[in-house]
């Protein structure tokens, strides 16, 4: 039954890609297509669809992995200050001005801020050649009000134009997506799937805790720490590519889990799939339903997700307990 | 007793270990574990008893002295080998795992790259939990979920367990139950258990004992000899006297401790 139902979910998703492409302000005929169409397709629609699939995969199987790592079910790729050193340096970026690379610029500060963040994080969690999930949530935690202390302060002394451009890049900025960015992306969030994927075992035998992990012959400090670094790549790369999107990290590995049970497994790569295609819809609304103005796809996300997550939470045992 | 023939399976020798750079925990201490014995930690808190075993188990490095599994320095097996020979049990286990009780018992095969054939329905039936095999870990009772552990060690195939206070926590009938499965399990499977407990009426039916205070072993051997009155006040630092009868029965005779 829940072969059927995995099937069924990754069915779903792949039509909602290709929908994402034809859908919009503008809707594109895939049986006739003339010149023009085929260029917004081509040129515009499609690297912006692989995009949002890109982030929305990145996103997805990140939560997965980090809610399994910090044995925390309410642990998403932003609690650990990931997304907002990368806010930091890019609004900074956005707000002085000063771009050495053109377009890559926002990408590329924003990639060094989320790295940067990753390498604090994973240091503060470091204790006596042990990372432990309780010190890695607590200085996430902590340094995401640091660095968003310094974003409002960035943004509050600023009186530029870039003021809007920052804001909306926070709240998950996807028309800035074009091709050039999009080979990059894929190597970080393919390079963070696939350690994540080939350590599920591991990250199976890390929910049982530390000790049972051990028992059943895995290196725990190793793999925590390789799993860390599979969701940093995908975090990083995720935001550089389009800004902060909430939501999908904490909330599709949780509907995912209902249909495919809690076998990592299987819940990474179906919550990739699943985060994917959330992003995209949630995209195809944020851009078509008050055209030619648009919506931040994080703002949909967090509009769609957190009611439907109340709703679960109210009829079903999301949290495993 | 042990001879080339039969050699220990374990063997701790000299182990010291700290938790603190100036205070030593552990001194000095050495034993050694046969092919399918089954021995009893005993103590009171702090005694050392979960230090041993996560010593055993490779969890903790000792500071001093060297453990063997089957003749070979333990830090020098590689993680998956050593689970196949080993298998460590934590007394407190998550139970609020999302895991259903199949995908909890199969998690035993994960050191092996290429499963052994044995299947997880028998393992399941040997602890009594096959017809509870798709139910969530968290319906369970403590017993039954203790059982579901037991049953991943099966799995994993050790012939060696090192079990931190499984009875803990439990109601009599699963205490009883569950010591009735590892004695079972050492008949069936000739597999060697090490397990820190509290009851001293059960260690009275135990091949060993080792009876410890503050890191170190006052005494160990077979129950009679080490369960000694005097020997039990010193590690316990209370009057009880162990009574004998007739009929061949013991138990504990708590005296005016009430």
């Amino acid at each position: 039954m829940s072969k059927i139902k995995i099937s069924l979910l990754i069915v779903i998703s792949i039509s909602i890609f290709l929908i994402s492409l034809y859908l919009g302000p503008n809707v594109i005929n895939p049986f006739h297509i003339n010149d023009i169409e085929k260029e917004i397709l081509l040129s515009i629609r499609l690297p912006r669809v692989i995009v949002a699939a890109l982030m929305g995969m990145a996103l997805g199987a990140s939560g997965a992995v980090l809610q399994a790592i910090l044995r925390n079910p309410l642990a998403d790729p932003y609690i650990l200050g990931i997304s907002s050193g990368a806010a930091v340096s890019a609004a900074f970026g956005i707000l002085s001005g000063s771009y050495f690379f053109g377009k890559f610029g926002v990408p590329l500060t924003a990639f060094a801020g989320a790295s940067i963040a990753s390498v604090v994080v994973g240091a503060f969690g470091w204790k006596q050649g042990r990372m432990l999930p309780e010190r890695l949530l607590l200085a996430g935690v902590g340094l995401s009000f640091l660095f968003y202390a310094v974003l409002m302060l960035l943004i509050s002394m600023s009186s530029s134009e870039g003021i809007r451009r920052a804001v909306l890049w926070i709240f998950g900025d996807l028309s800035i997506a074009d091709w050039s960015l999009i080979p990059y992306g894929v190597v970080f969030i393919i390079a963070g799937l696939c350690i994540s994927l080939f350590r599920a075992k591991a990250l199976n035998a890390l929910m049982l805790g530390d000790d049972l992990a051990h028992s059943l012959g895995f290196s725990v400090q190793k793999e925590r720490l390789l799993l860390f670094i599979s969701v940093s790549l995908m975090t990083s790369a995720s935001v550089s590519l389009g800004g902060t999107i909430g939501f999908i990290g904490l909330l599709i590995p949780h509907i995912v889990r209902f249909v495919t049970g809690a076998d990592s497994r299987i819940l990474i790569p179906v919550s990739a799939v699943c985060g994917g295609a959330f992003l995209c819809i949630s995209d195809l609304i944020g851009r078509s339903i008050v055209s030619p103005m648009e919506i931040p796809s994080g703002i949909i996300t967090a509009i769609i997700g957190s009611p439907y997550f109340l709703y679960l939470l109210r009829k079903k045992d999301v949290l495993g307990t | 007793m042990y001879s080339e023939h039969n050699p220990p399976i374990l063997e701790l020798d000299s182990l010291g270990f700290r938790y603190f750079k100036d205070k030593p925990f552990i001194n000095e201490l050495s034993f050694f574990v046969g092919n399918g014995e089954l021995i009893g930690l005993l103590g009171a808190n702090g005694s050392g008893k979960s230090t041993i075993l996560k010593l055993a188990s490779g969890i903790l490095r000792p500071a001093e002295g060297q453990i063997k599994l089957w003749g070979k320095p333990l830090h020098l097996y590689k993680n998956k080998d050593r689970a196949k020979l080993l298998c460590y049990l934590p007394q407190l286990l998550d139970i609020n795992l999302p895991f259903k009780v199949r995908e909890l018992v199969s998690m035993g095969l994960y050191p092996y790259d290429i499963p052994p054939e044995i299947r997880v329905d028998e393992a399941l039936e040997m602890v009594g939990l096959l017809d509870k095999s798709e139910s969530n870990i968290t319906n369970l009772s403590g017993g039954e979920r203790r059982r579901a552990f037991i049953a991943m060690t099966l799995i994993q195939g050790a012939g060696l367990l090192l079990l931190d206070e499984p009875l803990a926590n439990l109601d009599i009938k699963y205490q009883l139950e569950i010591q009735r499965l590892l004695r079972e399990l050492r008949e069936k499977k000739n597999i060697s258990i090490i397990m820190a407990l509290h009851d001293i009426n059960f260690a009275l039916h135990f091949d060993k004992v080792m009876l410890l205070k503050e890191g170190r072993i006052l005494g160990i051997g077979k129950p009679e000899a080490v369960l000694t009155n005097d020997l039990l006040k010193e590690a316990l630092d209370v009057n009880l006297e162990i009574k004998r009868e007739d009929s061949g029965g013991t138990f504990i005779n708590y005296g005016n401790n009430f």
